[in-house]
């Protein structure tokens, strides 16, 4: 008998349902939508974000005397656990150098750094390495060095020596000189515009430091820092430390590479990592509270068009009270037509929701991508509770209709 | 004597400052068809409404079938309607999207298990075995109140309600449906309370209360209308 209610019901009144079916869809939709698309904006974003910097430096622990780290030690940074977040990293070896150009001196530093390398692990996937992919904003006036004996200057280091690309600039150090052709001028904006880069080998060779580095900087996807990921490891239990090392928090990446460079000390970045996770929690807290909202417009829109349907329904509720329905039974009559509508609303939504998510990642990110399974229960479970938050208080006016009132005359 | 199916004393219905209902002592035997007559606003639809248990008195007893109502919650009096009541009204109130034998099985949905076949006899009982499948819309007005008695009958109430159930009928179909409530109260041996403008329709009963503004003014047997 149910199901004859119900069924008459709806064919009866196609309008109204169809208006809260609608209202279903769109919330379930929307949400569908959005957190389908949040977990691959956060990895675009932190993409994105990696271009703002490297967020962890490895440097020589002191415990070993503070000297040098050793250059065959860094393809092993791709290979260690988080080596497929490890989006980029670069060496340098620093030296003092009197530089001199058209027969004007100045200090400075001379640092050799990989500028594009391609990096070979076997078993491993190429790697492009370099400062060009972890600091894309330098502003080189000229182009990169690419032979041995180019090399770039830092703006401020340039216009003292009043050196242009195309002049020439030697270098000297304590045991030794070198000529350097000027293919490059960078602007930094840091400390970086006082240098002058070269390839890591000729500086390594200028400075008779043949195989090693100074430090290295490393840009890794990390998830935002929270309140666990800030405990000390050295403190956690041992299933403590296993979640903490699994998930990607700057610190644990950090200690990941860490491992692998002998005698190195790597910690995080912490004014470019803690931009990132502010910026990512917010932007996660951003796509909560949107798709909250969608929910809640359509919470808002099924309530109206469910009470607009119980005006119209009053004497029919009236009626079965007068014959003899109590609350629960007028209740299940009112509740399965919502959740038959919501079920349907949720499964179109959520076929929707996948489509638009579809048309959000190609035209902002420019790429496809994959609906998790858990999105389907999350647009039914959405579904329903855009019904159920709707249907409250047109339920409540419903159980409160009066059928002396309503079926007087 | 019958035991009495109806027993009231004091009852009174208020709304705000407006006395509907004055004290009321009632008493009606079962199995017996009372007629409550009287104008408009004279208290009649409220006295059926308080013994059909569809609203609450403002003071006073009233006992029905033995049970006092004043103790009922909401729902206590939703299982005594469904139970022990069968309400005909003068608009008919069909659900328009259910067809005559949906709107019968209805009642049974909300008292027990609906049963199609019990359902089908009861709207033959009123005459409209071929009528089954039709919505109210296709119905004639007095079509429609037997479906109404079919849905009042169909869960054996000892307590049948009229409220002028013949108020928006022709004179050939008032006859027809006072004669098929007269057959039918002979078989199931139910108790009417009739509400009417109607002196015809009042005939039929066995026992006339007369109110006016809320108050019990007159009462006859159907041997003294008769004198009358």
């Amino acid at each position: 008998m149910l199901f004859r209610i119900l069924k008459n019901s709806f064919l009866k009144r196609p309008k109204a349902i169809f208006l809260i079916f609608l209202s279903i869809v769109m919330g379930s939709a929307v949400a569908t939508a959005f957190l389908g698309i949040a977990g691959e904006i956060s990895h675009k974003m932190a993409l994105e974000l990696r271009s703002y910097g490297a967020n962890i430096l490895i440097e020589p622990s002191a415990a070993e005397g503070g000297g040098f780290l050793r250059d065959e030690d860094l393809p092993k940074i791709k290979t260690v656990f988080w080596k497929y977040n490890i989006t980029g990293f670069t060496p340098y070896l620093f030296g003092i150098a009197e530089f001199s150009a058209g027969g004007r001196k100045e200090r400075g530093v001379v640092s050799g750094t990989w500028f594009t390398k391609q990096l070979e692990i076997p078993g491993e996937d190429v790697s492009i390495l370099g400062i060009k992919g972890i600091a894309p904003w330098w502003e080189v006036q000229g182009r990169w060095p690419e032979d041995a004996d180019e090399a770039m200057i830092g703006a401020a280091l340039a216009k003292r020596l009043h050196i242009a690309p195309g002049g020439e600039v030697t270098a000297h150090v304590r045991v030794g000189m070198q000529k350097f052709r000027i293919v490059g001028v960078v602007t930094t904006g840091g400390y970086e515009e006082e240098q002058l880069f070269a390839p890591l080998v000729t500086v390594q060779s200028l400075l008779q430091q043949q195989g090693k580095v100074s430090r290295v900087q490393v840009s890794a996807l990390t998830v935002p820092m929270d309140d666990f990921g800030k405990k000390d490891p050295a403190t956690m239990t041992k299933e403590e430390y296993e979640k903490w090392y699994c998930t990607a928090y700057v610190t644990s990446v950090a200690k990941n590479v860490e491992e692998v460079m002998a005698g190195s000390r790597a910690k995080p970045i912490w004014q470019i990592a803690s931009a990132e996770g502010a910026l990512l929690k917010k932007l996660n807290s951003v796509m909560l509270l949107l798709t909250i909202l969608a929910l809640g417009a359509s919470a808002t829109a099924v309530s109206t068009s469910l009470m607009a349907s119980m005006a119209e329904r009053s004497p029919e509720i009236a009626l079965m009270k007068a014959v003899g329905a109590d609350r629960f039974q007028i209740s299940a009559i009112f509740i399965g037509e919502t959740l038959i509508i919501s079920l349907a609303g949720g499964v179109v939504g959520y076929l929707l929701g996948n489509q638009l998510a579809e048309i959000i990642s190609r035209t902002v990110f420019n790429s496809t991508i994959a609906s998790p399974l858990w999105l389907f229960p999350t647009a039914i479970i959405s579904a329903l509770v855009v019904s159920i938050a709707g249907s409250i208080t047109p339920l409540r006016r419903a159980l409160l209709i009066e059928p002396v009132t309503v079926l007087k005359g | 004597m019958a035991e009495l199916i109806i027993e009231t004393t004091n009852l009174t219905r208020n709304y705000g400052d407006i006395c509907a209902l004055k004290p009321l002592d009632l008493q009606v035997p079962e199995g017996e068809w009372l007629t409550v007559m009287g104008h408009s606003g004279s208290g009649k639809s409220t006295l059926m409404n308080l013994v059909g248990g569809l609203d609450r008195p403002s003071a006073g007893s009233l006992q029905v079938g033995g049970k006092d109502l004043l103790a009922f919650t909401e729902d206590g009096l939703a299982r005594f309607r469904r139970e022990f009541v069968g309400i005909i009204f003068q608009q008919h109130h069909l659900v328009p999207y259910l067809t005559a034998v949906e709107n019968v099985m209805l009642a049974q949905y909300f008292h027990s298990v609906p049963d199609e076949a019990e359902a089908r006899s009861s709207l033959e009982r009123v005459g409209l075995g071929h009528r089954l499948k039709n919505r109210p819309g296709e119905l004639s007005g007095g079509e429609q109140q037997r479906v109404c008695i079919a849905r009042a009958i169909i869960n054996s109430p000892k307590l049948l309600l009229g409220d002028e159930p013949t108020g928006n009928l022709d004179q050939k179909s008032t006859l027809m449906v006072m004669e098929l409530l007269k057959e039918l109260r002979a078989e199931e041996k139910f108790t009417v309370i009739m509400v009417t403008h109607n002196q015809e329709v009042a005939a039929w009963g066995d026992r006339t209360i007369y109110l006016n503004d809320g108050m019990l003014v007159r009462e006859e047997s159907r041997l003294k209308v008769a004198e009358v």
